[in-house]
């Protein structure tokens, strides 16, 4: 109960968080205004405005004509099919694990416990490929810190987008390790019960990270590129 | 009155009632004291010197004239309350409002009809409540209080006395709780003398007997219904209906007549083991552990244990919360061994006894929820086509004497894995049932044996006819002759409990005619041989042989005719007690060998149906064929218009068809009974998994794959088949999937390793390399 709350909450969170910074950025009608109330009014009709718009144009065929247009399918063919496998296995591994966490008692079991175990072993072969192949891409070269009060100050944290997703980037591959890991363990003859216990909450928790980062990757990718 | 006066008077009244009421309570308090219902705090158990009551609450001065036996109630009951005990676990079925788990139904095992209908006054999945079935307390005592410690169904009330005037406890009496079957340490204590007694329906005597504390002779059964113990001896009768008295030991008593009982406050493992022995069917004793429970030193009550209520604390999951005695969490295994409740809450007293903490290094979160500790820890190890056991209550075991007691049958087997309660998996023992029965819409109400038998007439009786034959016959036989008779594959003798045993002849065909013969040492010579009764020279010893064996044969009870033996168109028969030989009619001429003559006509010494019959159930456990039940439905049917009569055995219900053919169907009266069990429990490296996960995962495992086939007192091939994962509810095919994944698992754990590797190695190297630039380390160690 508590691990479906939590999820609950944060999925809500960072949808809202996300949302919001597509409105901060994008709206020239905030900075109209210093009042939070106001501002939170504005982001409410906006957010509603753009839930009844996206409605509206979502269909099979948009989703299709989307799918179509990403740019997986122009990568070169081990390219493609690397990023074919951690997608589709990472899409399999959170419906499956999360619906039977949320919604089904008993848990995970039968015929889509063992899709999970084997997507899980094509995910976690997929993200070592692509943190070996690509993830020098994905390293910033941030200035060394200064010992001073700037610090403290999230107007001068440097905090951007392109940063964001760099660390989204690193959270979803150390949430990958911990996946692996948190699978690994309890099959080997390490672990007591309470260990077990331990590696089985962690697993759960890892994978939410997880999502999480990958979401809030995709988006700013996603409407990051389009805005630039 | 003013309100200070009204306050005044009522103190007053209330004064005067506590002192009114303070000597009732202390004498209230002193009689709780005097039944011992509070501990005093210490640890030993008093020696039980102490003076005999009979059932009228008299003193037994031992060496009067017929003393009456021992009654517990008035002789325990001074100091531990009768009635409280009456309640109890062992003795309070019949009056329980609760079931609890399913445990042991008792089970009626008559092969003659092809019964086993497990009975039970609890409410238990399977089992039928004795009275439902027509069975009085008088009946299930007799079939069962070889195995019950006295008290429930041998002590009924007054009120189950007097609506079955038929039955006999004015002259057997009621066997009250016999505290001595658990709590006596002496090895005098006879289990096997209780169940004599009992058959003998002294059933007032029988505790007296069993617990050494007096020799008892003589058998109510034999006396007239008329008859009461206060009749003393039957003086018409001194050999066979003697009537029942109790001689003690009255080396035993002092001078006070008190005798002493040598009593444990918890009973000992044989006390228990009398009625709850489980083995399997074919294992050596010296070869079969004990529970290890057992092994490491504890006794059945260190956990079973109960207060003076005798709510025996039977330690499953589950009881804690269902009776509301909260110390029974701590006897479950998971309560002492972990320390957890049924809801995995720390809530009970952990390790009582000594009970270790187990590791389950490796083992899967999901063994815990899904199974029962007992799945990997008790009970026989899964093998193919299960195991087969014997327990004392349904095979009758642990009563020693000349006759042969124990049985085969009824075919208990275990470790059936089934899901139970709280949706968990737990190993159980199961038993198909088989009766007849008569269908009354959809309800299947079980025929009782006896009426099944009047019924039937002669056809559940050819090994009877046969054995008759058989054992007249041996009357003539010298010392080292056995008459027998071959047919088929099999050689049937007689035994000494009158029926026949069969065994195989190496290389027979099983189209071998019937043939009636005299074994000599391994020689099996013909009945009648081969003669010429018209030869001049015949040896007139076998004349001779001729005229004893049909004297003998004139002693068969309901035979069909006159014996007669035929050779070669001669008839050899009895006339006035001598042998007469004439020549057979035309009609006759085809005779030959031993046979019955009945109005002109030749009948062979067994008839077709019983060779066939006999024949076709030797070698087998089965005690009926298709063609008795058929011919057995059909009498059932005609004796009753528009009644439905079924037959149930091996998991189907057998119905005869418009065509007259016998016709089997599934059908919910016809499912297995199990019930869980929880010993034996193996040692830890006998357990389930310890060798690994394929111990149970794998493509081909007992623990999943494993067949069960119905079993039952019919040979026939239409069983029920059932694999060990249907009774799990689980799906075989994806066991079979999953099990075979697990031999890929090794390789797919390394490269799972390799990869976390891989993944962890380059987010550590980031996690650096981010730290030495935030650090400034890096940016300094390039400058030049």
């Amino acid at each position: 109960m508590m691990f479906t709350i939590i999820v609950l909450l944060s999925v809500i969170g960072v949808f809202a968080s996300l949302a919001f910074h597509r409105f901060w950025t994008t709206r020239e009608e905030t900075g109209a205004t210093i009042l939070y109330a106001e501002l939170l009014k504005k982001y409410a009709a906006w957010l509603a405005l753009r839930t009844i718009q996206a409605a509206r144009k979502t269909s099979p065929k948009n989703w299709w004509g989307a799918g179509k247009a990403l740019p997986l399918w122009r990568l070169p063919i081990l390219e493609k099919w690397l990023y074919i496998g951690l997608y589709g296995s990472f899409a399999y591994l959170a419906a499956s694990g999360f619906f039977f966490a949320i919604f089904i008692p008993r848990g995970l079991y039968g015929f889509p416990l063992v899709g999970h175990v084997m997507a899980g072993g094509l995910f976690a072969a997929c993200l070592a490929l692509i943190v070996v192949f690509k993830g020098r891409y994905f390293i910033s070269v941030p200035k060394p810190v200064n010992l001073s009060l700037a610090l403290f100050d999230p107007g001068k944290m440097g905090i951007t987008a392109d940063r964001v997703k760099l660390a989204a980037f690193w959270l979803f591959v150390l949430a990958g390790f911990l996946l692996a890991l948190t699978a690994l363990l309890p099959m080997l003859p390490i672990l007591r019960t309470a260990g077990q216990k331990f590696m089985f909450e962690f697993h759960r928790y890892s994978a939410l990270v997880s999502a999480l980062a990958a979401t809030v990757y995709v988006d700013l990718e996603a409407f990051g590129a389009r805005r630039s | 009155m003013s309100r200070a006066g009204r306050y005044a008077l009522g103190a007053l009244g209330f004064a005067l009632a506590v002192l009114a009421l303070a000597p009732a309570g202390s004498a209230a308090a002193a009689g709780q004291d005097a039944k011992h219902t509070v501990w005093d705090g210490n640890r030993t158990t008093p020696a039980h010197l102490i003076p005999l009551r009979d059932e009228n609450d008299a003193p037994i001065i031992p060496t009067e004239t017929n003393p009456l036996p021992y009654s517990a109630r008035f002789t325990c009951g001074p100091c531990h309350d009768y009635k409280t005990i009456q309640g109890g676990w062992h003795f309070g079925a019949m009056t329980a409002t609760k079931s609890g788990r399913p445990g042991e139904p008792w089970i009626r095992f008559d092969p003659k009809t092809g019964t086993v209908l497990p009975l039970s006054y609890r409410k238990w999945p399977g089992s039928y409540d004795p009275k439902a079935v027509g069975l009085t307390a008088w009946d299930f005592t007799l079939l069962f209080g070889r195995h019950l410690p006295g008290g429930g169904p041998a002590e009924p009330s007054d009120e189950e006395v007097l609506a079955h005037p038929e039955a006999r406890w004015n002259v057997s009496g009621k066997a009250e709780v016999n505290c001595l079957a658990c709590h006596n340490r002496s090895g005098r204590q006879d289990p096997s003398e209780w169940a004599k007694q009992v058959l003998r329906e002294n059933l007032r005597w029988a505790a007296t007997a069993a617990g050494g504390v007096g020799e008892v002779g003589g058998i109510a059964s034999r006396l007239k219904e008329t008859w009461d113990v206060y009749d003393g001896p039957n003086l018409d009768d001194h050999e066979w209906a003697v009537a029942p008295s109790v001689k003690y030991r009255t080396v035993d008593f002092d001078s006070k007549h008190r005798t002493f009982f040598d009593l444990n406050y918890q009973p000992s493992d044989d006390r228990c083991l009398a009625c709850h022995s489980v083995s399997p069917k074919d294992e050596a004793r010296w070869s079969a552990d004990a529970d290890v429970h057992s092994t490491a030193g504890l006794k059945c009550a260190d956990c079973h244990r109960n207060d003076l209520g005798h709510a025996i604390v039977r330690g499953y999951e589950g009881e804690a919360a269902e009776t509301g005695n909260r110390t029974a969490g701590s006897f479950t295994c998971r309560g002492c061994h972990l320390g957890e409740n049924e809801a995995g809450e720390k809530s009970v007293v952990p390790g009582r006894l000594g009970a270790p903490l187990p590791k389950h290094t490796g083992l899967p979160l999901v063994h815990f929820k899904r199974l029962a500790c007992t799945v990997c820890h008790s009970g026989p190890k899964p093998k193919e086509g299960f195991t087969r056991v014997r327990t004392s209550r349904a095979n009758r075991l642990g009563i020693y004497g000349i006759a042969t007691w124990a049985t085969d049958l009824p075919a208990v087997i275990e470790p059936v894995y089934a899901k139970g309660a709280g949706n968990k998996i737990a190993p159980n023992r199961l038993v198909w049932p088989a009766f007849w029965a008569k269908m009354s819409g959809k309800e299947v109400v079980p025929l009782k044996p006896e009426d099944v038998e009047a019924a039937a007439g002669d056809i559940l009786t050819p090994e009877e006819r046969i054995a008759q034959t058989l054992v007249a016959l041996s009357q003539v036989m010298a010392e080292d002759e056995i008459p027998v008779l071959v047919s088929g594959k099999f050689v049937f003798a007689p035994n000494v409990d009158g029926g026949i045993d069969a065994s195989e002849r190496p290389g027979a065909k099983a189209d071998t005619p019937a043939l009636w013969g005299i074994r000599k040492g391994e020689d099996v010579l013909a009945l009648v041989p081969e003669f010429d009764p018209a030869a001049a020279d015949k040896d007139p010893a076998v004349e001779t042989r001729f005229q004893e064996f049909l004297q003998a044969l004139t002693t068969v009870a309901g035979a069909p005719g006159q014996p007669v033996i035929a050779v070669k168109k001669t008839l050899y028969r009895l006339v006035d007690g001598s042998l007469d030989m004439s020549e057979a009619p035309a009609e006759l001429a085809e005779a030959s060998g031993p046979g019955w003559l009945a109005e002109g006509k030749f009948l062979t010494l067994a008839s077709d149906f019983d060779l066939r019959t006999v024949t076709a159930k030797a070698g087998t456990e089965q005690t009926l064929t298709e063609e008795q039940v058929a011919l057995v439905l059909g009498t059932l049917a005609r004796s009753a218009e528009n009644a439905d009569f079924v037959y149930i055995s091996g998991g189907r219900m057998f119905r005869l068809g418009k065509d007259g053919k016998l016709a089997s169907k599934s059908d919910a009266a016809a499912e297995p009974v199990t019930w869980p069990l929880a010993h034996n429990v193996r040692p830890v490296q006998q357990s389930l998994g310890w060798n690994g996960c394929t111990d149970c995962h794998s493509g081909g495992s007992d623990f999943f794959f494993t067949k069960l086939r119905g079993t039952g007192p019919l040979l026939t091939a239409n069983v029920e088949k059932r694999s060990a994962a249907s009774f799990m509810g689980l799906g075989g095919l994806f066991q079979r999937f999953f099990g075979l994944s697990f031999i890929t698992r090794p390789l797919f754990k390394v490269v799972l390793a390799v990869c976390a590797f891989v993944i962890g190695s380059l987010v550590f190297l980031a996690g650096l390399l981010l730290l030495g630039r935030l650090a400034g380390f890096i940016e300094k160690r390039s400058e030049p």
